[in-house]
């Protein structure tokens, strides 16, 4: 897989340096630009699940979903050196670059917009990386597979997993609004932040629950992922919180429906009443929502792997698109610029987020067949 | 021939679910469970069916739905207010009334749901219900022939059963 992976990303950097050299720079920086933020928010949401699980004492699986949460953390010091790239491309990205509104010339301009992003993101790699390193230790296991007993986790577990929680929704609505929102400097909603987070973190359960369908098949027959009470809490992560992504697409749209303002409606009207865009919101919609919350509503359905699995890609498929369409008609509104740069470009992103992901899926194959206990969680 | 009552009592649930399990093997009697807190085993073990109550609340989900557009259809067309030059029928508005109304009214079905079909109030305490299957024991009684009260009981025995009591009828 590793060599793949490598294959993958020097595609994608060639693909990036022929875009630029063709003078193709502003479709080139706005793939590196929906990329960064999709697999950041994967690797960031699902690490933010594994401190979740922390704090609502999970134990369904073990430690297994743990290592899961924190396979794909190498990324985030990926993401975080990949970020001040944009610094390059930063006139092809942020309007306000090239013309500044006064108004708002104190927070959005270049020094302080990557000083602020540069250490929130290097903070909560920071931190995520902490976590990442107590949780992995031999207590931290220990109390998640003692099924037995109503301890807390351990000390240690107990300052990092509230710490990663809390800098994740600061962190991210703070990515949200500047990486963004300020493409379309003019519009603004406040709940816009905790939307993007949410989906990352949806984004991050659905990577996880895709992983494990995929490891259940070449793990052998005794690994935990074979458990089909774990794969039913799999799924019931998966389809609860696609359902608190609709529900925050909604509580935003309807407020800016019943305002009615030209300079709140016109973010929404560009990506879902104009054409091309409209079809592409449609299937987010679909593929995040409609899919996941209609065939995972069975049991039946969330204990199939094939189901589970496809539901879960899917949906990662409707992440990148949502994110894309987030992105994407700000700058260029009246065609969709994907094309063969673009796509490798991901190909790329993908390959460098397949590589940081190979020593935290080992550890996942470590613990989902070591046969320890899972929780005693009778349906 | 006449008919017996075997009280018994266990300390624990998977014992419990254990008798149940070897009782419905054997096919003898008829028995009643109880239990001082839901228990999952004991549920398995029983072997009862999906409760009805899910379908009850789906009827009350979809009910509440149709009150919620009937609410907000008939009100706007009552009383044609143009609402900031909207069209008079605007779904993101009714959209949180009928969500509303689905949730309470199928909340509702669903807690009269299990009144119903949990029995509660008892008016009449069943048979050989104990004081302490309320508090930490578990209660199986077994409803059987005389002529098989014998094996029963070694049965309940050697599941775990702390006490067994006979009672005839």
């Amino acid at each position: 897989m590793q060599t793949i992976a490598v294959a993958m990303i020097v595609i994608g950097a060639i693909a990036f340096v022929i875009a630029l050299m063709r003078g193709a720079a502003a479709i080139a920086w706005q793939a590196y630009l929906v990329n960064l933020l999709f697999f950041l928010g994967v690797a960031q949401g699902a690490l933010a699940a594994s401190a979740g699980f922390y704090l609502t004492q999970a134990k369904w699986g073990g430690s297994t979903p743990y290592r899961l949460g924190e396979a794909f953390a190498p990324f985030l010091w990926v993401g975080f050196f990949l970020f001040f790239g944009l610094f390059f491309g930063r006139a092809e990205i942020f309007p306000w670059v090239t013309h500044p509104i006064p108004q708002k010339a104190a927070w959005l301009n270049t020094p302080f917009l990557f000083a602020r992003d540069g250490i929130g993101l290097g903070v909560m790699a920071a931190a995520s990386f902490a976590f990442v390193r107590v949780s992995r230790a031999d207590d931290a296991r220990a109390w998640a597979t003692a099924t037995d007993d109503i301890e807390l986790p351990p000390h240690s577990i107990r300052v990092f997993a509230p710490v990663v929680g809390v800098l994740f929704a600061v962190v991210y609505t703070l990515i949200a609004f500047d990486l963004v929102m300020s493409l379309a400097p003019v519009w603004r909603s406040t709940l816009f932040g905790w939307y993007f987070f949410a989906g990352a973190f949806w984004s991050g359960l659905s990577a996880m629950a895709l992983t494990a369908v995929v490891l259940r098949g070449r793990l052998g027959a005794h690994n935990v992922f074979t458990n089909p009470i774990v794969m039913h809490d799999v799924g019931k992560m998966v389809f609860a919180f696609s359902v608190f992504w609709i529900y925050l697409v909604f509580a935003q749209y309807i407020v800016i429906w019943y305002g009615d303002l030209p300079v709140e409606t016109f973010f929404i009207v560009q990506r879902a009443h104009h054409m091309p865009w409209s079809p592409l919101s449609v299937a987010c919609v679909v593929l995040i929502w409609l899919i996941p919350f209609t065939v995972l509503m069975s049991v039946r359905a969330k204990k199939t792997p094939m189901i589970l699995g496809t539901v879960a890609g899917l949906g990662l498929v409707g992440m990148w698109l949502e994110r894309y369409v987030l992105v994407v008609p700000s700058l260029s509104l009246d065609a969709i610029p994907f094309g063969p740069t673009q796509f490798l470009i991901s190909i790329g992103f993908l390959g460098a987020f397949l590589i940081s992901a190979v020593p935290g899926l080992n550890r996942v194959a470590q613990a989902a067949t070591s046969g320890e206990p899972v929780g005693d969680d009778a349906e | 021939m006449s008919t017996v009552e075997i009280i018994s009592s266990f300390g624990d649930d998977a014992q419990c679910a254990n008798a149940i399990e070897e009782l419905r093997a054997a096919k003898v009697g008829d028995f009643n469970t109880f239990a001082p807190f839901p228990s999952h085993r004991i549920e398995h073990a029983i072997g009862k069916k999906k409760s009805p109550v899910r379908w009850m609340v789906l009827g009350g989900g979809i009910s509440g739905i149709l009150t919620g557009l009937a609410i907000t259809i008939g009100t706007t067309y009552e009383w044609r207010l143009n609402a900031g030059g909207k069209p008079l029928l605007s779904w993101p508005p009714f959209i949180v009334i009928c969500f509303e109304l689905m949730v309470l009214l199928g909340g509702i079905s669903g807690f009269l749901g299990v009144l119903m079909m949990s029995g509660i109030p008892a008016i009449e305490i069943a048979p050989g219900y104990d004081g302490r299957f309320g508090e930490d024991r578990f209660g199986l009684v077994v409803r059987c022939e005389e002529t098989e009260a014998e094996r029963v009981e070694s049965m309940l025995k050697e599941s775990g059963a702390e006490e067994v009591v006979r009672e005839g009828i």
